[in-house]
């Protein structure tokens, strides 16, 4: 044990020296973070918009659509609206970027729809895709109760009734009221990561393959320099050589995580759940981590190669393990085999940290599985390592 | 540890050495290292056949012999850090494997290849590989200090050795073989690459140390390293020894045969081989610009060796003849030269 720890002090001297494990431990998580800082704004993580509305008609109808439909979003605190006076001036400040859409309401809106008659409401939208969107859902949704409405006007007409004020003002409260089945996914709305916490994390396990590669590629370094002849020839156990490589990658891994985890909750407010759980959860991820670089370095002669290889199958992985793109989104195909990767499991007890409820059981998947993947392809890693140095 | 520097101006008097040691230690001696039958293939090549030697406590066994010979796969299955297919060592009494860890604490091993961290400095190699064999604290810090002014480093002890000369990489590749005192100090080649006069102070430096009472197994090619500094030497060649003995019992294998050098120029095929088949002439060896010939009554003869030269081409720029030594020793007995 005692000389695993001194084998492991001097590889993490060495990069230190060389400044490896500054870069890849370090400098690069706390880059990503400050890009990330940059490039995804805190805001987008608690989802805030504006919306400007010309209400040019003034009648009834118009009324519920401003008040019930649009305040609704004012009161999810999804949106501000605010009411301008001229479509000049709205879009305006669409075409500013100061507003991401103008609804304008066009005068005989009201009488249109009681009349049955064709109406229109016109969205301006500006350069925010996903905000403009949320505009015309809500409008979308308003003009099918409308819809709703003249249907069942003109039923009482084509009955032989007349439609009068109380039919007219039943049907637009029947309108309003809520449908008889009401859908809420539970799944969706209290276990997914916050788009700041989701990249920090998918980030975080893509690169801490980089840093924990260098406790593997310290044993290739070892053999190429000459220097294994002597620490072979040392009274210590093999295992005690290839167990302070080990431990000195590991140790890189979990500095890489650490400064991630730290630097994006400070930078970004990214929220990686409550420490007690986290902490197991990014432990076995980085097992995981060097057990397949250990896997991937006893392949290769050199450490250049063992490094070209390493780098090839964390980007690899990363790709299929949805770092790039989340697997919600992604084939069904690569939704299935993504859940071979390490990356998969990382970014899916993630998630669940990010439910207010999470327990450990609730991520014991998540740790079973990575700490089964740390085992199994270690255990290849450092048998295969082990055969090399004996049979040199 | 009172071996004297090894990179300062070899002015020190060469260690005296006693004048015929005895073929194997002497009864009574310490056996520090014993090994039998060691075997070695890699694949189909049968690499180590069967060798086995002693050595006893302050003497210093040399194996000698030309590149390929199985010199370092030997010495590499002595210190337990490649798989022998047969065979035993035993260190200090101990037997010696891969797994073993109490045996290797008694062997200080200076490999051929510098097995020495660039990127850390002599100091800072020193005290990892110290750590290594168990040693730390004050004890460390000072046997640290020791090494250095041994190989004479200490003004350079915090400078990273990618900045060293080969000559002082060399020297703190054996500082570090010594560091923990060991009773057997293995040398694979130490002088390969290093200029004259640090190859002199290393000389001297191991013939300090078997003085002391270190055991020394000192693996070279060159002759002159051998018969310099050791007390027996065991001849290898392709895997096996053929010959072991004190320098005088080797020569006496030659016979009362001397060993005529000649300086050609020219190619010195044929005439090597016309000498061969002169009467009185045991071989005949020719190599780049020289052709070795062992022969009974040399000077007698020498006129027609001479003779046989003529032709071909081939001038004779010098000729010597000399008393059999360890080169022609080998050359007698594997027809071939130590370098070949």
């Amino acid at each position: 044990m005692r000389a695993a720890i001194v084998i492991a002090g001097r590889i993490l001297r060495q990069r230190l020296r060389d400044r490896s494990a500054i870069v890849f431990a370090i400098l690069t998580p706390l880059g990503l973070a400050l890009a990330f800082s940059v490039l995804i704004p805190n805001e987008f993580s608690s989802f805030h918009t504006r919306f400007v509305v010309v209400n040019r008609d003034g009648g009834h109808v118009a009324g519920i659509l401003v008040t019930d439909v649009l305040g609704s979003l004012k009161a999810a605190d999804v949106a501000d609206i605010d009411i301008l006076a001229s479509e000049t001036a709205a879009t305006d400040e669409v075409r500013d970027g100061s507003a991401a859409a103008a609804i304008v309401i066009p005068e005989g809106f009201t009488a249109a729809v009681e009349a049955g008659r064709p109406a229109e409401v016109r969205i301006v939208g500006g350069e925010f895709a996903v905000s403009v969107e949320i505009a015309r859902s809500a409008v979308s949704r308003f003009a099918s109760s409308v819809g709703s409405i003249q249907l069942m006007v003109a039923t009482t007409v084509a009955g032989g009734g007349a439609p009068d004020a109380e039919t007219v003002s039943a049907a637009q409260v029947a309108a309003a009221e809520p449908g008889p089945i009401a859908i809420t996914d539970t799944a969706l709305e209290q276990r997914q990561a916050n788009l700041a916490t989701f990249y920090g994390a998918a980030m975080a396990i893509m690169f801490v393959f980089f840093a924990t590669q260098y406790g593997a590629l310290a044993l290739l370094a070892d053999r190429q320099v000459g220097t294994m002849s002597r620490l072979l020839a040392a009274p210590i156990s093999p295992a005690a050589i290839l167990g302070g490589a080990s431990f000195a990658g590991f140790v890189l891994g979990l500095v890489a995580m650490t400064v991630m985890i730290v630097a994006t909750t400070l930078l970004q407010g990214a929220n990686w759940g409550p420490p007690a759980l986290l902490a197991p959860l990014v432990l076995t991820a980085v097992a995981a981590a060097m057990g397949i670089s250990m896997l991937v370095a006893s392949v290769a002669r050199t450490p250049q190669q063992a490094g070209s290889l390493n780098a090839i199958v964390a980007l690899s992985l990363a790709a299929v393990g949805g770092v790039f793109i989340p697997i919600s989104q992604a084939p069904e195909t690569l939704a299935m085999v993504s859940q071979v990767t390490p990356h998969f499991w990382f970014l899916r007890g993630i998630d669940t940290l990010a439910g207010p409820t999470a327990t450990l059981g609730d991520i014991a998947p998540s740790l079973a599985v990575l700490l089964a993947i740390g085992i199994l392809t270690g255990a290849m890693g450092l048998v295969r390592a082990r055969a090399a140095l004996v049979a040199r | 540890m009172a071996a004297p520097p090894i990179g300062r101006d070899p002015g020190v008097e060469p260690v005296p050495r006693t004048a015929e040691p005895a073929v194997t230690p002497p009864p009574g001696r310490e056996i520090v290292l014993r090994c039998v039958g060691l075997e070695k293939r890699f694949g189909s090549r049968r690499a180590v056949a069967g060798v086995g030697f002693e050595i006893g406590r302050g003497e210093t066994y040399g194996l000698l012999g030309p590149n390929g010979a199985g010199k370092t796969t030997s010495i590499s299955m002595v210190c337990g850090i490649l798989a022998r297919d047969a065979g035993t060592v035993e260190v200090d009494g101990r037997p010696i494997d891969i797994g073993t860890t109490e045996a290797k604490a008694a062997i200080g091993y200076v490999p051929q290849d510098l097995a020495i961290y660039p990127d850390l400095s002599a100091v800072e190699n020193l005290r990892f590989f110290g750590q290594l064999y168990g040693m730390g604290g004050p004890a460390l810090r000072r046997r640290v200090e020791e090494v250095l002014d041994v190989v004479d480093l200490r003004d350079r002890a915090r400078d990273r050795t990618e900045q060293f000369s080969g000559g002082m990489k060399r020297r703190l590749n054996i500082a570090i073989g010594l560091l923990h005192t060991p009773k057997l100090l293995i040398l694979d080649e130490p002088t390969v690459g290093v200029d004259p006069q640090s190859r002199n102070a290393i000389l001297e430096s191991v013939g300090a140390l078997s003085a002391e009472g270190m055991a020394i197994l000192y693996t070279t090619h060159y002759m002159e390293e051998a018969e310099r500094l050791c007390d027996r030497v065991g001849i290898i060649d392709e895997g096996r020894i053929i010959a072991e003995g004190t320098r005088r019992e080797l020569v006496d294998l030659v016979g009362g045969t001397d060993k005529v050098s000649l300086t050609i120029g020219g190619d010195g095929k044929a005439a090597a081989e016309r000498i061969g088949r002169l009467d009185g002439v045991g071989s005949a060896t020719a190599r780049e610009g020289a052709i070795d010939v062992l022969a009974s009554g040399a000077r007698r003869i020498l006129p027609r060796i001479l003779e046989a030269v003529g032709g071909d081409g081939v001038s004779i720029r010098s000729v010597e003849v000399v008393e059999p030594d360890l080169e022609a020793v080998f050359l007698h007995l594997t027809g071939k030269a130590l370098r070949d």
